[in-house]
C-alpha cells in the first residue's frame, strides 16, 4: 500500500488510543485540505525550508533537481521521487511522502501498540481516501479484525458503491466526512459534487455501518444554518450513526502545501470562531443529535 | 478561591471552611509563620558541649518538645504542627552558638501501622523490655534515648491537650487527641489524628518521612464507622482533607532550587495486601476526591496498579491526572512484587511495599534506605573513551561495549566500597558532608522502624530489618544513545572513523554540523520503540544489575540496582562533553529512565514500549519513566480512555513506575513571565512535585524542555 505517514498514539481518529495510517491518493481536491501531501497517489518530495542548513548534501541527485544559487530551489519537473537526496539530507528538510508497504509490514507496525489499544482503541485508515487502494484496504482491515484490533476508516465517501459490500463488514467504525451539503459549493471547492457521498453514506448505513459524521467547519463557506440543517436532515436518516463531530478549519495544511512546492489556496479568514463552533454544535444538539 | 488546574475545572465537595483552610495553607500562611521560630536554642543548657552526641540529641529533642511553638489553626480538625523553620531544611531545629548540629533523616516511610494498631505505649513497652536485655551493655544508651524520646512525645502531646482543653470550639479535637497516638486508634477520626500527630512530631524534629499506604492503614476504621453509622462519608472526607491541608504547613512559596514542596511526604494508594487481597477501599476514593478538588501536590501520590485493577479506580485516577499538576503516578505492582521476591524478600513483606518518600521501592517501617547516584555518561566519556582521546579505538561494537561495562563495574564497586567504609561499618573519616555515620543520633525515627529497638541499634547503625544502599545509574538513555550512534556512524555505515569521531566530539562538533545533524536526525534513539537501541539500554541494565547483585560479597548492606537522575542532569551538564548522537557539550540530557528531550518522536506509546523492553524486575529499587502530555491530547471522554490505556499498557508490558503529567510548554512559559498568576501550578519534577514558580530558572527551563508530547 502507498502510505503517506503512520502516526501512533492518536486520540483524534476514533475511540481510544489508535495508530493512524494515512494513505496516499484522494479523489477530492479540497481547497482547505489539511493533508495536501496525501492527495496525489505519486511519491512526492517535500522540502521544509526552515530545516535546511544549506549544506548541499542533496547535490547527490542524479537528475540535478536541486539547485543552489542564492538559495536552495528544487526543479520539481526533474524530480523522479527516488529519495536519494532524502537519505543524504542530515536535517530532515527533505522528505519523500509515499512509501510502499506490504500488508504484513503494516500489520507489524499496527501491532506495536497493541498493548495500548484496550477494547476500543485500534487502527484507523485515513488519508487521502483509503478506498482509493480498496483491495489492499480490505485485506488490511480484515486482517486487523481477525487479530481482534478495532478498525476505523476515515473516508470522504466518494467511491463506487460496490466498495461498501466488503468495506462495511471489515470496518468497525466509519469517520465519514461531509464537507458541505451545498452541492454547487461542494463542487466548487472540492472538485466533485456531493450526491455520491451522501448516497454512499445512506447505503452504508443500510448495510449496518457504524458511523461518526465529520464536518469541517469553514468560516464564510459552510458556517451557515442551512448547512447545519441539511446535516441534521442526513443524520436523522441514519440508524447507526453515533453522532457528529465538527472539525474547525486550520491552516496547518498550508506549510505542507508550500513544502510540496504548490500554492496554498486556504486562508486564515476561514478559521471559525469559537462562537461559530458552539453555534453549529448547539444547532445539532437542539435537534437531538449527539455532538462528539 | 480558585484551586489551579492545567486542564478542566475542579469539582467542589468540601465545606467552605475547609476550602478556605486549604486555600490559606497553599498560599503560605503557615509556611511563613514557621520561619518566625527557626529553631530552639541550646545555649542556656549547662555544659552542653561536654555531652556525648546522643546526650546532646536527647537534650535537643527535650527542648524542642517542651518549647516549640504550639500552633492550632482556626477550624482545624486534627492537631499537631511542625512549627520550627529549620526543620524544613532537613536539619534538627536546635542550635548551639547559632549553629545547627545534626542533619536529620529522610528516604524512609515509618511504621504507622504499629502506631495505629498498637500505639506508642506498645513501643514504650518494647523499649522497656529491651532495656532489661541490654542493661549494662553499650546498647543501653540507645534504648534509654528511645524511652527519653517517647517521653518527649508525651510532653508535646500534653502541651497540645492543655491548649485544646478549655476551648469549646476544639472540644472534639481534644477528645480525639486524648488517647492517640499512645493507645490504639478506636475509630477513623482518631486514626487520622494518630498518624498526623506522629508524623508531625517526627517532622518537628527535622525528619522527612513518607506516609505510605494511607488507604490501607485507614480503610478498616472507616468501614467500621460507616457500618456503625457513627460517621458519614462526607464527614470522613472533611477529616481526611485536614490531614492533607495540614501537610502544606511547610510551603513558603519562595524560590529554592528544586521547589518548595520537596519533603518526601509521599503517599501510596491501592494494591494488594499481604494475603493478596485488593486493599482499595472508600479511603482510596476519598484521597482522590481531595486531590481532585484541592490540587494539593505536597503529598505526591502513587497508585499501585496491577493487571486486575478495577476500571472504576483507573477512571478516577485518570480523571485526577488529567487536571494536571502531576500529583498522581503509578506503580506496576505485579512486576514490583515479583522483583522484590526474586531479590529475596518474603512474599508478605514484598506485598507491603511503599516507597522512601520519593519513588524508590521499600518495605515501610522496616527499611534503612540510601541511594548512590552516578552518571553513566561520564563513565563512557571519561573512562571508556577517556574524554575522546583519539588514541582510543575499538575494532568492533562488542569490544567498545565490553570495555564500557568493565568501567561501569569498577566505578560501581568503588562507590559501594567507599560508602561501606565511610558509613556505618568503620569509623573512618567521611569524605562527604552528608554525614551518615553512627555518631549522628536519630532516635526519633528509630522508634518507628522495626528492628531498631530489638537490636538496640539506631536507624543509621543497621537497626532496621532491611538495610539498603542502592546504586542508581543516571544518564542511561544518553549512554545507550551514544553507544548506538557510534555503532551506526563508525561500524555499520562507516560515515567516520573511530579516531575522527573522537576528534570531532572533543571539539564539540565544531565544523561538522552536517554530520551532527545526520547523527541527530537519522537514527531513532531510545524512546522511539527501536529495538536496536532499546536492546543496548536493556543490556546495560542487565549488566549493571549483575554488578549490583554481586556486591553482596563485599558489602555489609544490600545494594539493589536503580535508575534515576532526580534532576541531576542539571548538575552533571557542565561535566559532560558532546555526545555521539549529536548533542553538544553541556546540554541538559535525559531525566531518570526517560528519553533525552527532543529525541522522542513517536509519542507516548513508543516511549513506554522502549522503556518496558528492559527487564525492570532487575532494578529492584526502581526505574522511573516521566511522560508529559499536552492538555489537548487528553481532552474529552477519549482523553480519560487514553490515559487509562497508557497505564494498562504500561502494566501489561512490564513497566515499573510512571509519572504522567499534563503540561503545556506555553503555559509554563507564561508562568515564568507572570509567576504571580500561577502560584499553585505544580509540575511533576521527579519523585516529587514542585510548585513551578518556586523552581529556579534553570529547573524551570529543564521542565519546559521536557514538555510536549504531541501526537
Amino acid at each position: 500500500m502507498r502510505v503517506a505517514d503512520i502516526q501512533r498514539f492518536c486520540m483524534r481518529d476514533g475511540p481510544g488510543i489508535r495508530t493512524t495510517v494515512f494513505l496516499k491518493g484522494c479523489p477530492l481536491r479540497c481547497a482547505w485540505c489539511h493533508n495536501p501531501e496525501t492527495q496525489s497517489n505519486k511519491r512526492e518530495l517535500l522540502y521544509y525550508e526552515t530545516k535546511c542548513i544549506g549544506c548541499g548534501a542533496c547535490g547527490v541527485c542524479n537528475q540535478n533537481a536541486h539547485e543552489f544559487s542564492d538559495y536552495h530551489t528544487i526543479q520539481r519537473d526533474l524530480c523522479i521521487g527516488c529519495g536519494k537526496c532524502v537519505t543524504e539530507c542530515p536535517t530532515g528538510a527533505l522528505e519523500i511522502i509515499g512509501k510502499d508497504y506490504t500488508i504484513q509490514e503494516l500489520l507489524k507496525i499496527i501491532e506495536k501498540d497493541r498493548a495500548f489499544y484496550g477494547k476500543n482503541g485500534g487502527v484507523t485508515l485515513s488519508g487521502g481516501e483509503p478506498f482509493m487502494q480498496s483491495e489492499e484496504a480490505f485485506l488490511l482491515l480484515e486482517q486487523c479484525k481477525k487479530k481482534g484490533i478495532h478498525t476505523a476508516v476515515e473516508t470522504c465517501g466518494y467511491f463506487s458503491s460496490d466498495i461498501l459490500s466488503r468495506a462495511v463488514p471489515a470496518t468497525d467504525l466509519f469517520l465519514w466526512d461531509i464537507k458541505d451539503t451545498d452541492s454547487q459549493r461542494h463542487k466548487d471547492y472540492t472538485g466533485v459534487s456531493n450526491e455520491r457521498i451522501i448516497n454512499n453514506l445512506i447505503l452504508a448505513d443500510s448495510l449496518g455501518a457504524k458511523t461518526r459524521i465529520r464536518c469541517i467547519l469553514i468560516n464564510g463557506l459552510n458556517s451557515k444554518e442551512q448547512h447545519y440543517k441539511n446535516v441534521a436532515g442526513i443524520v436523522s436518516r441514519l440508524k447507526y450513526c453515533e453522532g457528529v463531530e465538527f472539525i474547525p478549519y486550520h491552516s496547518y495544511g498550508g506549510a505542507k502545501t508550500v513544502a510540496l512546492g504548490e500554492i496554498y489556496l486556504g486562508s486564515d479568514k476561514w478559521i471559525p470562531s469559537k462562537g461559530q463552533i458552539d453555534e453549529a454544535k448547539k444547532y445539532l444538539q437542539n435537534k437531538g443529535i449527539t455532538v462528539l | 478561591m480558585k484551586f489551579f488546574a492545567v486542564n478542566g475545572t475542579r469539582p467542589i465537595r468540601l465545606s467552605e471552611e475547609t476550602r478556605k483552610f486549604a486555600f490559606e495553607s497553599l498560599n503560605h500562611k503557615y509556611g511563613k509563620d514557621t520561619w518566625n521560630t527557626p529553631a530552639v536554642s541550646m545555649d542556656d543548657y549547662d555544659n552542653f558541649e561536654s555531652l556525648t552526641p546522643l546526650q546532646k540529641y536527647d537534650a535537643m529533642i527535650a527542648k524542642i518538645s517542651s518549647t516549640a511553638p504550639i500552633r492550632i489553626c482556626e477550624g482545624e480538625k486534627i492537631s499537631g504542627a511542625a512549627t520550627l523553620g529549620i526543620a524544613i531544611r532537613h536539619t534538627i531545629p536546635a542550635t548551639f552558638n547559632g549553629d545547627t548540629l545534626y542533619s536529620s533523616i529522610s528516604h524512609l516511610t515509618i511504621d504507622f501501622e504499629t502506631v495505629l494498631k498498637k500505639g506508642v505505649n506498645f513501643i514504650q513497652k518494647q523499649a522497656e523490655e529491651a532495656l532489661k536485655k541490654y542493661k549494662g551493655t553499650e546498647k543501653e544508651m540507645f534504648i534509654q534515648s528511645c524511652l527519653h524520646c517517647i517521653g518527649c512525645i508525651r510532653t508535646w502531646h500534653n502541651r497540645y491537650l492543655q491548649q485544646l482543653e478549655n476551648k469549646s470550639q476544639y472540644k472534639a479535637n481534644y477528645e480525639n487527641l486524648k488517647n492517640v497516638p499512645f493507645e490504639p486508634a478506636k475509630n477513623f477520626y482518631e486514626a487520622v489524628q494518630s498518624i498526623w500527630f506522629t508524623f508531625a512530631f517526627v517532622r518537628l524534629c527535622g525528619n522527612w518521612p513518607g506516609i505510605g499506604r494511607i488507604d490501607w492503614l485507614l480503610g478498616d476504621y472507616l468501614e467500621k464507622d460507616l457500618a456503625d453509622g457513627t460517621l458519614t462519608l462526607d464527614e470522613a472526607r472533611e477529616i481526611l482533607a485536614h490531614f492533607f491541608i495540614k501537610g502544606c504547613e511547610w510551603i513558603r512559596g519562595e524560590e529554592c532550587g528544586s521547589g518548595d514542596a520537596q519533603h518526601y511526604q509521599n503517599i501510596v494508594l491501592g494494591g494488594i495486601d499481604e494475603d493478596g487481597k485488593d486493599t482499595t477501599n472508600q479511603v482510596t476514593y476519598l484521597v482522590l476526591d481531595i486531590l481532585e478538588e484541592l490540587g494539593i501536590s505536597d503529598f505526591p501520590t502513587t497508585v499501585r496498579i496491577n493487571k486486575n485493577t478495577d476500571n472504576k479506580l483507573l477512571k478516577r485516577v485518570a480523571e485526577v491526572i488529567r487536571l494536571g499538576g502531576g500529583v498522581i503516578a503509578v506503580y506496576n505492582e505485579d512486576l514490583i512484587i515479583e522483583s522484590l521476591v526474586e531479590y529475596g524478600y518474603g512474599l508478605k513483606d514484598a506485598r507491603k511495599f511503599a516507597n522512601d518518600g520519593c519513588w524508590e521501592v521499600q518495605i515501610p517501617g522496616k527499611t534503612f534506605f540510601m541511594y548512590i547516584p552516578f552518571d553513566s555518561l561520564q563513565i563512557l566519556q571519561g573512562e571508556t573513551l577517556a574524554n575522546y582521546n583519539n588514541d582510543i579505538s575499538f575494532t568492533d561494537f562488542k569490544a567498545l561495549y565490553d570495555k564500557f561495562i568493565r568501567d561501569l563495574k569498577s566505578t560501581v564497586e568503588n562507590l559501594i566500597t567507599t560508602r561501606n567504609t565511610n558509613s556505618f561499618i568503620c569509623t573512618g573519616v567521611p569524605t562527604r558532608d552528608w554525614n551518615w555515620k553512627p555518631n549522628i543520633p536519630c532516635t526519633v525515627v528509630s522508634l518507628f522502624e522495626q528492628g531498631c529497638i530489638e537490636k538496640g541499634a539506631s536507624y543509621l547503625e543497621g537497626g532496621p530489618i532491611y538495610n539498603i544502599f542502592s546504586p542508581h545509574i543516571g544518564g542511561l538513555p544518553d549512554t545507550a544513545n551514544s553507544l548506538y550512534a557510534i555503532k551506526k556512524l563508525v561500524f555499520d555505515e562507516q560515515k567516520v572513523s573511530f579516531s575522527e569521531l573522537m576528534n570531532i566530539l572533543k571539539n564539540n562538533w565544531e565544523g561538522y554540523e552536517q554530520l551532527r545533524q545526520y547523527a541527530l536526525n537519522k537514527y531513532a534513539y531510545f524512546g522511539n520503540d527501536n529495538d536496536e537501541v532499546d536492546m543496548i539500554a536493556k543490556n546495560i541494565i542487565n549488566d549493571f544489575s549483575d554488578i549490583c547483585d554481586n556486591a553482596s560479597s563485599y558489602s555489609a548492606y544490600n545494594t539493589p540496582a536503580g535508575i534515576s537522575t532526580f534532576g541531576r542532569q542539571l548538575e552533571w551538564s557542565p561535566h559532560r562533553m558532546a555526545t555521539p548522537y549529536g548533542k553538544k557539550a553541556h546540554d541538559i540530557l535525559s531525566g531518570n529512565f526517560s528519553p533525552t528531550p527532543g529525541t522522542d518522536k513517536e509519542g507516548a506509546t513508543a516511549i513506554i514500549k522502549s522503556y518496558c523492553k528492559a527487564d525492570l524486575k532487575r532494578t529492584v529499587s526502581g526505574a522511573a519513566l516521566d511522560i508529559k502530555l499536552l492538555p489537548s491530547a487528553v481532552n474529552g471522554e477519549n482523553g480519560i480512555e487514553a490515559i487509562i490505556s497508557l497505564i494498562t499498557g504500561f502494566v501489561a508490558l512490564g513497566g515499573h513506575f510512571m509519572q504522567l503529567d499534563i503540561a503545556d510548554a506555553e503555559l509554563l512559559k507564561e508562568a515564568q513571565l507572570h509567576p504571580e498568576n500561577y502560584q499553585n501550578l505544580s509540575v511533576r519534577v521527579s519523585g516529587w512535585n514542585a510548585r513551578f514558580v518556586t523552581l529556579n530558572k534553570e529547573w524551570q527551563d529543564m521542565i519546559i524542555a521536557q514538555t510536549g508530547n504531541e501526537f
